[in-house]
Formats: structure tokens, C-alpha cells, sequence
């Protein structure tokens, strides 16, 4: 028995360094890629003055997608922030999703909308859509409203496709802050790229306690709320390194469903989003890819580290347990449904490279630390545990966390640097120190509940309540608004 | 601090003493543990010194900033009867005093002179390129462009572009043409305002892509310059290169060049889809009823995106020759090419919206939805 223990505990040693070694190096080759691609994208934008094409006539033409399912608080402020970004050419098409409050009937009042003889044209499917209507006032002529039966975000943003009348199509979440610029960087890549570039998306930042006025980040601050300054710096992570380097490598496999350009017409070819998964915004982008390389086509995803969106993180445990359990339940939903992808050479980097990273190091990962954990505590029980060198094994791992936490804290620092006061740098760092400990083992939680929630069949996209934005007077008596 | 002692006693006796004995991963790990607690010490040493570098640079700059904005205002009051020999008399010691060896300031001075330069025309834009020259500015612009950096190139570009620094032109034209992208499109732009002459020389000699984001920066430019002369962008229609052609045709639409006709219509035989659709689209903003025919006859040949296109041309054009044509894409199967028709119908002449009418009247539901959707002025095409 002794030997047994003994050669399990080897075994398992060697197993969880060798793992721990080769997700390390994994990162080690990301960071490098990131680091590339960055100062590429820094160069080569550091020349561009978007002020004077502003008003181009040649950009090519946009609709915004924003579904709106209960939001009648701040759906007016929402669609005015949209109404007024710096584009020539785009539409704004929300779509009211059998909303049960006032949402539509907000719309309705405040733009004066009436009801438009739209022959919608179904090249995708989705729920009935009850009526297309314009707003009277020619202020708002961008604006369009697409009135539908509830069917999902997915359904929705299929509807808005189907509505849709120009070349790209934006995929946004209604409550995020989208910064006036981001049309303009979102779409650049289209325009210069030597092969098709078929999605594009842009870093997405926390918002919490950020002030903003009418609908415009004014100023950016770092979450008071320990969770979402959690969430700060596992989003500066996983946009400018994980997905800067996967953009480099041509290897991207998800565009945030919070903010994303398409180009409309391959959308529809590949029958638009997926209303059976709860990962419909990866899922959408795995799709567009493999259909790219069926038709032998060359192509490109795109990913930009400008902060172009600002989202509200959830503040609180219950809510962000829901939106991680989602978020693992559509990884899996999404690596099952393109199984056939694994490892074939077909589809190049996508099967050779992506397809089997996001298998091992995305959907394993967690599952694998937690078989660790509780093999880890049965043989302590059990007195059969080398404390010494299990302590110097989660050291490693904890170490090297920190470090590449603080390398993503220094790209941020070299490239936007969004967190301007001192203080906030500090609580950045220290943040780093906390997350492994802290933070980290309730994102293993969640994920292994996503992993049995979905072998248990369970499909619901468990409600997101977000705070919205809390009015408080400065003291120039003006009302900014802070994500609270 | 005794509380310590023994933790790092037994850290030192581990990486000094029995580091050997470990088992390999052991080991390993323990390197590992190691080069990270240096990349993080060292991390957060060269942030915070970034940090504090990044402060006293602002400081500097925004100190010497004020003083030369100061300075540069000044000049802003002058107009055309003023002296403008006197004007540098007196400008032109008080900039030399400035401590140009340090590179921050000279660079502000350059910033400063080019947004002064990019706001103000008349005699405050004369007296600033004088003392731009004076300074010997435009020779530090003229070895930024000999620089074997291209980033380098770059800025020299801009600088002599902003400051229109004409005898540059020559040094210029040579990256017209470059591999690097950027470059290449700087050059392009800058070439434009430098050789008044013949701004569009370089189109000539262009083998180098013209990104669609670069014919963007170049159609900005080429619309917004009052002072530039037009040439008939016929003329590069049989480039072989065809973003020279596609960068042409968005140019003869925007300037409506009628002279272009013929070319123009020559290009629907091209075999680059996206240059076919321009050309038709040309063809339809011109009214070009003489090309109405060629495109009725190539029509059924055409992808989708051509085949609307070219319904959209025949209903700008509206010469009824073809509305038996377009009334007949009623039946066919794709929702594009009705909607295209009938907005074609719609557009042509008066008697369009009646047209629809009376379509309307015997047509399918669907169709009659279509219809509706058309005639609704409130919904645009």
C-alpha cells in the first residue's frame, strides 16, 4: 500500500509540473506574440489621424446590432451614446426582444418612432418580428427599431442581421459604453489588410467607477469593489496579451459578444449566430473561420488593443459565478459542436493550433487544477503528501502568476495607460499579489459548475443583473454618472 | 524581523545547500521560482521609474510648452501689411535662444511651428515656414528623410509636408513607391502638396499596392485642397495596377468627370469584380445612357452584387428603355435583385411610383410587401 501511495504521489508530481510546465510555456510564447504584435499595431497607428476622415464617404457602411431586453432604464441614454459616434456611414438597429418592462414603449415616446413598411428580407432565421419602425424626427434618422418576439440574444441579433442594409455589421451589448472612435479603428483593418478580413473586436474595459456623462466615459477610475478590480486585471490579461498574440498568429477563435465588426454577408452564408449555444459570440467566429477555409478563401480575425468598449463587471459573487459557468458551458458547447476541427490540418491554424489550445489550456485547465486540488487534500488527509515539495509546486505556479500579471500590467502602461493616478497602478499590482489567492479558486468553482451543469443538460443564460449608473452630483453641480 | 529569520534561513539553505538533492522538477520549479521573483522585483522597479520618468518629461514639456506656444502667439497678430523682414528680426533671436541642444525642445519647437503652420494661413503661415528655414528646421526635416529608419522617413515626410516645403518634392517621390505600406502612403500624400506641378506623377510609376485605408487618407486629401489642379483620372484607368484604377474611379465620381465616359465604360469588361461594380456605379451617377446597353448585356453573366448594381445604374439613369427589364426581375428568386428593380422603377422618371402601382395590383404578396417596403420614403435604399 505504502508503495502504491508512493507512486501515486510520484506520479501525480510529475503530472501536474509537467502540465503546469507546458501551460507555462504556453503563456511565455503569448506574451512574446502579444509583445509583437502590439508594438506593430503602436507603430503603425501612431501615424493615423482620425480626426481628418471623419466624415469619409469611403469608409464602408455599418449597422449597429444592439438587442435590448429589459433595459427601459437606460435605453434612451444607451441609443443617444450610439446615435452620436464619429462615423459617416452607420445605422443603429435595436432590437426590442419581447422586452416584459417599458423598454420599447421608452423608445417609442422619447424618438418618436412610427411604425415603417419594412419587407424584411429572412436570410437567417429567427422569431417573428412584429414591426420595423423610424423615428419622425430627422435628428434621428439613423436610428432604426426592430419590435420582435422574445428568442435570445442570438435570435435578436439574427433579426437585426436580417433588417441590416450595409456591409458590416457591429454586434454590440445595448449597456456598454462605446467610445466615440471605435467605428473608425474598429473598421480601419478591413481597409488595410492584404487578405479579407472577416471579424474584428476591440479591448473591452471594466467600467465600474468610472464616471460618465451622457453616455461618454469621462473619466476612468478603478473599481471600488473588489471583484470587478479582480476582473480589471484578468481582462487586461486575457485582451492585450491573450488575444493580441492569437491575432498575431491569425488564430483567433473569439471576438467579445460585448463589441464585434463582421462582415454581414459571410455572416448569413454561415446562417448567422447560433441560438443553441450560450457561446454564440465564439461559436459565430469558429464558424466564419471554418467556412473561410472550406472555400479556400484567405482570411483574417483581427484584434486591436485600443479600449474601445466599456462594460459593467459584475460586482457580485452570485452574478459572476452565472456569467463564468456560461462562459465554460459555451466553450465546451462550442469545442463539441467543431469537434472535427481537432488537430486537422484542413483547417490550418485554427485545427493545428487554436482548436486544441482552447481544448487543453481553456476548457482543461480548470478541471485539471481541480482534479489537482482535491487529489492534493485526500492524499493530505491521508498523510501521504511531501509538503515541502507540494508547497514549492503551487509556489511556482503562484510566482509565475504574479509575474505574468505584472507583465500585462506593464503592457497596459506602455500602451494606453488607462489607469493614470498612482494609486490605481498600486492597487493594480497588489491586485496580482491577491488574485491567485483569492480570486482564482472561485473561477475553477465556476467552471467545474459549468462543466457539470452542462453534462447535467442545464441551458439557461442565468440572468445578468448589472447596476446600471448612479447619478451623483459633482461640484459643479453637473451629473455625471458613475458605474457603480 | 525574528519572525522572518527562520524563513529566510530556510530559503537560503534550499537554493545554497539542497538544491543538489532535489529531484529534477523539483529543481526546475525552484529555478522557476526563482527567475520569477527577479522578473517581478524587476518589473515593478522599471515600472515605478516609468513611471517617474513619464512625470518629470510632462513637467518639462508642459514647461516649455507654454513658453514657446507663448511665443509662437505672438506671431498669430501680424497680417499682410506688416514687414515681415522685421517680423523675423525680432522673432527669430528670441527662438534661437531657446535651448535647441536639448531634443525635447527642439522637438516641441517643431510640433508647436507645424500646428501653428496647420491652423493659420496668410502672413501668420508665411512667417512661420520663414523661420522654420531660419532655424534650419527643414534641414534636420531633409536628414530625417535620408534616415535609413523608416519611422524616421516618416516624420521628416510630415514635417516637410506640413511646413510645404516644395524643393523636398524630389527627395519625396523615391517612397512613392516604397514596400513599407506606411511610408509609402506619407509619401504619397506629401508628394501632392509638395509638386504643384504634377502632384500625380508617382501614379505613373506605381507598381506598390494602394491599400483601400491609404485611398481613403489620399481621396481625403486630393477632395479637401482647393489650390490643387485635377488632371482628368482617365488618364490611369488602364493602370495595370488596380488599386491606381480603383483610387481613380472614386476620384472621377467625386469630381464628376464626364470626360472619363468612355473608359469607364470600358472597364466593365475588367476582371476585378470590385472595379466592374465602380465603373457601374460611375455609369449610373453619370446617367451614361449610352452604356445602358453594354450593361443590359453583360447582366446575366454577372454575380449577385454586379447584377444590383447594375439595376441600380439603369434606374439612375432612367432612360425607359429597360423597364419591360426591370419589371420582369419581379420573378426572380432573389429578394436583392426585386427590391434593386423596383427601386430602379421607382427612380425612373414620373411615372415610376405609378409603375409600382400597378405592379402592386397583379403581382404575389410577397411582392406586394416588397413594393410597400419601396414606396415608404421613410426607409432609405
Amino acid at each position: 500500500m505504502r508503495e502504491f501511495f508512493y507512486f501515486f504521489e510520484t506520479f501525480f508530481n510529475n503530472a501536474i509540473f509537467y502540465y503546469a510546465i507546458s501551460v507555462m510555456t504556453s503563456y511565455v510564447i503569448l506574451i512574446f506574440l502579444s509583445a509583437i504584435e502590439m508594438n506593430a499595431y503602436m507603430k503603425k497607428n501612431s501615424y493615423v489621424n482620425y480626426r481628418e476622415i471623419l466624415v469619409s464617404p469611403l469608409v464602408p457602411s455599418v449597422s449597429i446590432l444592439a438587442p435590448a431586453y429589459n433595459e427601459e432604464a437606460t435605453i434612451i441614454e444607451n441609443i443617444r451614446s450610439l446615435l452620436s459616434l464619429h462615423y459617416n456611414n452607420y445605422e443603429v438597429i435595436i432590437i426590442n426582444d419581447g422586452s416584459k418592462d417599458n423598454t420599447f414603449q421608452r423608445m417609442f415616446d422619447y424618438y418618436q418612432l412610427e411604425k415603417v413598411n419594412f419587407a424584411v428580407d429572412y436570410q437567417i432565421k429567427c422569431h417573428e418580428i412584429r414591426g420595423v419602425y423610424k423615428s419622425k424626427l430627422p435628428s434621428f434618422s439613423k436610428l432604426t427599431v426592430v419590435d420582435k418576439l422574445n428568442g435570445g440574444k442570438s435570435d435578436a441579433l439574427n433579426a437585426g442581421i436580417n433588417v441590416s442594409g450595409k456591409e458590416l455589421i457591429l454586434c454590440i451589448d445595448v449597456d456598454c459604453i462605446v467610445q466615440e472612435d471605435a467605428l473608425l479603428k474598429l473598421a480601419k483593418p478591413y481597409l488595410e489588410e492584404k487578405y479579407q478580413v472577416i471579424a474584428s473586436g476591440g479591448v473591452v474595459r471594466i467600467a465600474n467607477s468610472c464616471k460618465v456623462e451622457d453616455g461618454k466615459l469621462v473619466e476612468v477610475n478603478m473599481p471600488k469593489n473588489i471583484w470587478p478590480r479582480f476582473q480589471v486585471l484578468e481582462y487586461i490579461r486575457a485582451f492585450l496579451m491573450g488575444r493580441m498574440a492569437w491575432s498575431r498568429l491569425n488564430g483567433l477563435l473569439i471576438i467579445s459578444g460585448a463589441m464585434g465588426l463582421f462582415v454581414k454577408d459571410i455572416v448569413i452564408k454561415v446562417g448567422g449566430y447560433d441560438d443553441k449555444t450560450v457561446g454564440e459570440d465564439m461559436e459565430l467566429v469558429v464558424r466564419m473561420r471554418r467556412y473561410m477555409y472550406e472555400q479556400d478563401r484567405r482570411f483574417k480575425v483581427v484584434y486591436i488593443p485600443d479600449p474601445l468598449c466599456w462594460t459593467e463587471a459584475p460586482a457580485d459573487l452570485k452574478i459572476l459565478g452565472r456569467q463564468r459557468n456560461r462562459w465554460t458551458r459555451g466553450t465546451i458547447e462550442t469545442l463539441w459542436m467543431h469537434k472535427d476541427l481537432f488537430f486537422n490540418p484542413r483547417y490550418g491554424v485554427l485545427g493545428l493550433l487554436s482548436y486544441p489550445y482552447w481544448f487543453f489550456f481553456e476548457w482543461l485547465a480548470p478541471v485539471i487544477e481541480f482534479l489537482g486540488i482535491t487529489i492534493f487534500i485526500a492524499l493530505a488527509i491521508m498523510g501521504n503528501i511531501n509538503w515541502e515539495f507540494s508547497l514549492i509546486l503551487i509556489s511556482m505556479v503562484y510566482f509565475f502568476s504574479i509575474a505574468l500579471s505584472t507583465i500585462a500590467i506593464l503592457f497596459e502602461e506602455m500602451s494606453y495607460q488607462q489607469y493614470t493616478k498612482g494609486g490605481d497602478l498600486v492597487k493594480l499590482l497588489l491586485v496580482a499579489f491577491l488574485e491567485p489567492i483569492f480570486y482564482h479558486p472561485f473561477t475553477i468553482y465556476w467552471a467545474m459548475r459549468g462543466n457539470i451543469d452542462k453534462f447535467l443538460g442545464r441551458k439557461a443564460w442565468g440572468n445578468m443583473t448589472r447596476k446600471g449608473f448612479k447619478e451623483e452630483k459633482n461640484k459643479e453641480g453637473t451629473t455625471p454618472h458613475t458605474v457603480t | 524581523m525574528s519572525f522572518f529569520n527562520p524563513a529566510f534561513t530556510y530559503i537560503r539553505e534550499i537554493f545554497t545547500e539542497r538544491l543538489p538533492y532535489f529531484p529534477a522538477n523539483i529543481r526546475a520549479c525552484l529555478f522557476i521560482i526563482l527567475f520569477c521573483v527577479v522578473a517581478i522585483v524587476e518589473l515593478y522597479i522599471y515600472i515605478a521609474l516609468r513611471r517617474i520618468n513619464q512625470y518629470k518629461k510632462k513637467s518639462q514639456e508642459k514647461k516649455w510648452k507654454a513658453h514657446i506656444h507663448n511665443m509662437l502667439a505672438n506671431l498669430v497678430i501680424y497680417d499682410e501689411s506688416d514687414d515681415t523682414d522685421e517680423i523675423i528680426e525680432h522673432f527669430f533671436p528670441r527662438l534661437q535662444k531657446l535651448p535647441l541642444h536639448i531634443p525635447i525642445v527642439k522637438k516641441i519647437l517643431i510640433t508647436e511651428i507645424l500646428t501653428y503652420h496647420k491652423n493659420f494661413i496668410g502672413k501668420p503661415a508665411e512667417l512661420l515656414s520663414l523661420l522654420y528655414v531660419k532655424l534650419h528646421l527643414d534641414q534636420r526635416s531633409r536628414e530625417k528623410v535620408k534616415n535609413k529608419n523608416w519611422e524616421v522617413k516618416i516624420e521628416g515626410i510630415r514635417e516637410a509636408n506640413e511646413m510645404e516645403v516644395g524643393e523636398m518634392a524630389d527627395d519625396i517621390i523615391k517612397y512613392t513607391d516604397d514596400e513599407n505600406a506606411l511610408l509609402r502612403m506619407e509619401a504619397q500624400a506629401a508628394y501632392i502638396k509638395l509638386s504643384p506641378k504634377d502632384p500625380f506623377r508617382f501614379l505613373d510609376r506605381a507598381q506598390e499596392r494602394i491599400l483601400d485605408w491609404h485611398q481613403l487618407v489620399l481621396f481625403e486629401i486630393i477632395t479637401k485642397d482647393k489650390k490643387l489642379q485635377i488632371p482628368s483620372f482617365s488618364k490611369w484607368l488602364r493602370s495595370s495596377n488596380d488599386t491606381v484604377v480603383m483610387l481613380c474611379l472614386k476620384l472621377i465620381d467625386h469630381f464628376m468627370q464626364f470626360d472619363a465616359a468612355e473608359e469607364v465604360e470600358r472597364l466593365l469588361k475588367h476582371h476585378n469584380t470590385k472595379i466592374v461594380k465602380k465603373a457601374i456605379e460611375i455609369i449610373g451617377k453619370l446617367e451614361l445612357e449610352s452604356a445602358e446597353k453594354h450593361m443590359f448585356e453583360v447582366y446575366f453573366d454577372q454575380p449577385l452584387e454586379i447584377k444590383t448594381e447594375i439595376l441600380n445604374a439603369i434606374g439612375r439613369i432612367s432612360s425607359g428603355r429597360y423597364s419591360d427589364f426591370l419589371s420582369s426581375r419581379i420573378y426572380s428568386d432573389n429578394y436583392k435583385i426585386k427590391r434593386e428593380a423596383l427601386y430602379a422603377i421607382k427612380r425612373s422618371a414620373d411615372l415610376g411610383e405609378a409603375k409600382l402601382r400597378e405592379i402592386y395590383r397583379q403581382t404575389s404578396l410577397e411582392n406586394q410587401a416588397i413594393i410597400n417596403h419601396v414606396l415608404d420614403s421613410r426607409i432609405k435604399s
